[in-house]
């Protein structure tokens, strides 16, 4: 397991990570989001050792990161950039012995995943000849090469149209054993809401929310949404419930204890007609928007 | 951090080995760094371009005086009779054949026509008790002397003959042998050319390859790849991947060189210069790689602190000062001041070798500059190492030196 403990790092007066502390459990995409500048990259920096902490640290299974241990982690840096001016396959070998690997076993990893994204041909080619999507998949080949034993991915996906994104999730999901903790960061949270297993947001260099993506979704407390043909202002008179919005016939509200908003809804019918009644998926977004507030 | 957790987490990672045995741990990353370094510029067309230049320009060096030399037909003399023939003939011995070729003219007249008109270089004629050489404007001294020579070993010969004596008595007990004690090296002028020729090769290589370690490191910060390098191995490897890279090429590349001007001089016949040479090579080795050494890493630096191609004008400025001015001072500075530069450091690299083939320099002088050499760059590298581990990530904007030494380890 990939975790960080009470993470600080200040620059200069500009404190950007604030204790922060969470754990990349394996086998599950775990989404790292917060707003520009909340200290998102500088975490992952100092997971790959680039960065040094004012105080915490990066651990692996519990024990302090090494150098030995960060050598086989699977690095795609928020900067994108690999050698321009040199041949993808060669790139691909090069930075897989990097890694650790001897130079057959890099270059049959390195063909395989050329081969899966498409980039055979282009093998002999220069990278900087590539269209910059098909970079941007030698890029992740990079970070992926040298069968990492973790993923630490800064926004993998941004600039790649939606086709794009759901070939690199393809390759992600193959060539990721079910062992691997992966971190990604990303501003799409609609992407991270459909990929990820875990959550983690930051704001402001502090952990504002972390979880699994269904318990933060869900919230503490349930969410109801009623439509009823009428007004739905009587609604604020129950007690036990905390009444969100009522707009005309439609009523948000939170139920306290469960079996609430059966009576809720006995009461809704005895009153008239219920055109809509169900629980309320929050959308990551207002997660998000309710964490970093 | 208790001890079983330790242990669970070797062990975990002792699965994970053994899940992927194909990894293997390898000991020395700069090695792929170096190796890489050298098969990009391998692959460059402007190195091999700008190599193939040297190597053209050097075989010129050594052939072309040579074949120009080589090429000049023998002089002509005019004679008038079998007597003045033979004397060119022996003079043409004396001086290895192919360098004077005999003429016949009529009378005299004929012979001072040939001469004014250029058809001959001179004309030997019979003169008061011996030979007249006639010439246009002047008679070369070489031409005067091989003649001289000639004309009186046969008049004495002659002479000897009609004395009753032979040749080897006429000669016996007159030949003078010549042995130094102290050979001297080089003719002035051509050491004045060796001497600049050796500070030159080493000005040049370090100031090439200077440029190009700088421009390597820039482009790997210009296109961001740096992060994941220093991601991937320690920071320290990636610097002493590409000093050693092109040391090893900047040492290849002098030794092809060297290899292509050892075989213009031997198909020349210039080999004599190689006895005054070979001794000082293997210090001249040995000045070149610790002075370029300690130079690399200067160069790495200013490639760090850049962080785009236009500020390693800039950036490298102090590098080239520090090769520019021991070199003009080495080269033209005088004996005194040259000797004082033969021990300072990388002004050693220039001065010494240079010195020991023109100079008698007792072998101490070396030695010593080269301990000096060693702890000069010793202290260079460790000093370029730390601020190339802490700007190396610095992506944000140029840095300056004394910037660059007042951050902390980040």
């Amino acid at each position: 397991m990939l975790s960080v403990a009470g993470l600080t790092r200040r620059f200069g007066d500009h404190l950007a990570l604030d204790d922060v502390s969470f754990d990349v459990v394996p086998g599950r995409m775990t989404g790292f989001v917060g707003a520009n500048g909340a200290g998102k990259t500088t975490t992952m920096r100092i997971i790959l050792g680039v960065l040094a902490a004012t105080s915490g640290e990066a651990r692996w299974n519990g024990a302090p990161l090494t150098h030995e241990v960060r050598r086989d982690f699977g690095y795609m840096p928020e900067e994108r950039g690999l050698y321009p001016k040199m041949k993808i396959r060669d790139q691909l070998v090069f930075f897989g012995r990097l890694h650790g690997m001897d130079s057959t076993r890099a270059a049959e990893r390195t063909d395989k995943i050329l081969g899966r994204l498409g980039l055979a041909e282009r093998a002999g080619d220069v990278l900087e000849t590539l269209s910059l999507g098909n970079q941007q998949r030698v890029q992740i080949a990079a970070a992926l090469v040298h069968e990492p034993i973790a993923l630490v991915l800064d926004e993998p996906f941004s600039g790649l149209d939606p086709l794009a994104v759901d070939a690199m999730v393809d390759l992600l999901r193959d060539e990721v054993t079910p062992e691997v903790p992966v971190l990604f960061s990303s501003h799409q949270l609609e992407l991270v809401e459909r990929l990820c297993d875990d959550l983690v947001v930051l704001s402001r260099g502090k952990v504002v929310a972390a979880g699994s993506v269904a318990e933060l979704a869900a919230g503490p407390t349930a969410t109801y949404r009623m439509v009823v043909d009428g007004d739905a202002g009587w609604l604020r008179d129950i007690a036990g419930i905390k009444v969100r919005d009522v707009a005309g016939a439609t009523a948000l509200f939170d139920v306290e204890a469960a079996g609430q908003e059966q009576q809720i809804l006995q009461q809704a019918l005895s009153r008239g007609a219920v055109l809509e009644f169900g629980p309320e998926r929050v959308a990551l977004s207002d997660v998000f928007r309710e964490a970093t507030r | 951090m208790s001890t079983q957790t330790q242990n669970r987490t070797t062990q975990n990672k002792e699965t994970l080995r053994k899940a992927t045995p194909r990894k293997e741990t390898l000991r020395h990353p700069w090695q792929l760094v170096a190796h890489r370094e050298i098969s990009t510029k391998l692959r460059d067309k402007t190195f091999i371009g700008s190599t193939a230049f040297m190597l053209i320009i050097v075989m010129a060096a050594v052939i072309i005086p040579a074949l120009i030399a080589g090429n000049n037909s023998p002089d002509k003399i005019a004679v008038l009779n079998d007597a003045g023939a033979k004397v060119v003939q022996t003079a043409d011995a004396i001086n290895g054949g192919d360098s004077y070729q005999v003429t016949r003219a009529a009378d005299p007249a004929a012979a001072e026509r040939m001469v004014v008109d250029g058809d001959v270089k001179a004309a030997l004629l019979p003169g008061d008790n011996g030979y007249l050489v006639l010439g246009d404007d002047r008679v070369d001294t070489d031409l005067q002397n091989s003649l001289r020579e000639a004309a009186v070993n046969l008049g004495m010969e002659q002479n000897a003959a009609q004395a009753g004596l032979t040749p080897e008595q006429l000669r016996a007990n007159t030949q003078v042998q010549e042995r130094l004690l102290n050979p001297g090296p080089l003719p002035e002028i051509v050491a004045d050319f060796v001497n600049i020729g050796l500070a030159l090769v080493f000005y040049m290589t370090a100031l090439g390859f200077g440029m190009m370690i700088a421009q390597s490191v820039v482009q790997e910060k210009e296109s961001r790849v740096v992060e994941i390098l220093a991601a991937a191995v320690p920071i320290r490897a990636l610097l002493w991947g590409k000093v050693i890279g092109n040391t090893v090429l900047a040492l290849s590349q002098i030794v092809v060189i060297a290899a292509a001007s050892l075989i213009g001089l031997l198909a020349t016949d210039q080999a004599d210069i190689l006895e005054v040479l070979a001794p000082v090579a293997g210090w001249f080795v040995v000045f070149f790689v610790l002075g370029f050494v300690a130079l690399a890493g200067l160069w790495a630096v200013a490639g760090s602190l850049a962080t785009r191609q236009e500020d390693l004008g800039s950036t490298t400025l102090p590098g080239q000062m520090i090769l520019m001015i021991p070199f003009f001072f080495s080269v033209f500075a005088g004996a005194e001041a040259k000797t004082v530069a033969s021990f300072i450091p990388i002004a050693s690299s220039m001065a010494m070798p240079g010195r020991m083939l023109t100079e008698d320099v007792p072998v101490w002088q070396p030695l010593l500059a080269i301990l000096v050499l060693l702890v000069a760059t010793v202290l260079i590298v460790r000093l370029g190492a730390r601020l190339y581990e802490r700007t190396l990530l610095q992506t944000g904007r140029r840095l300056g030196y004394r910037e660059a030494i007042a951050i902390k380890a980040s």
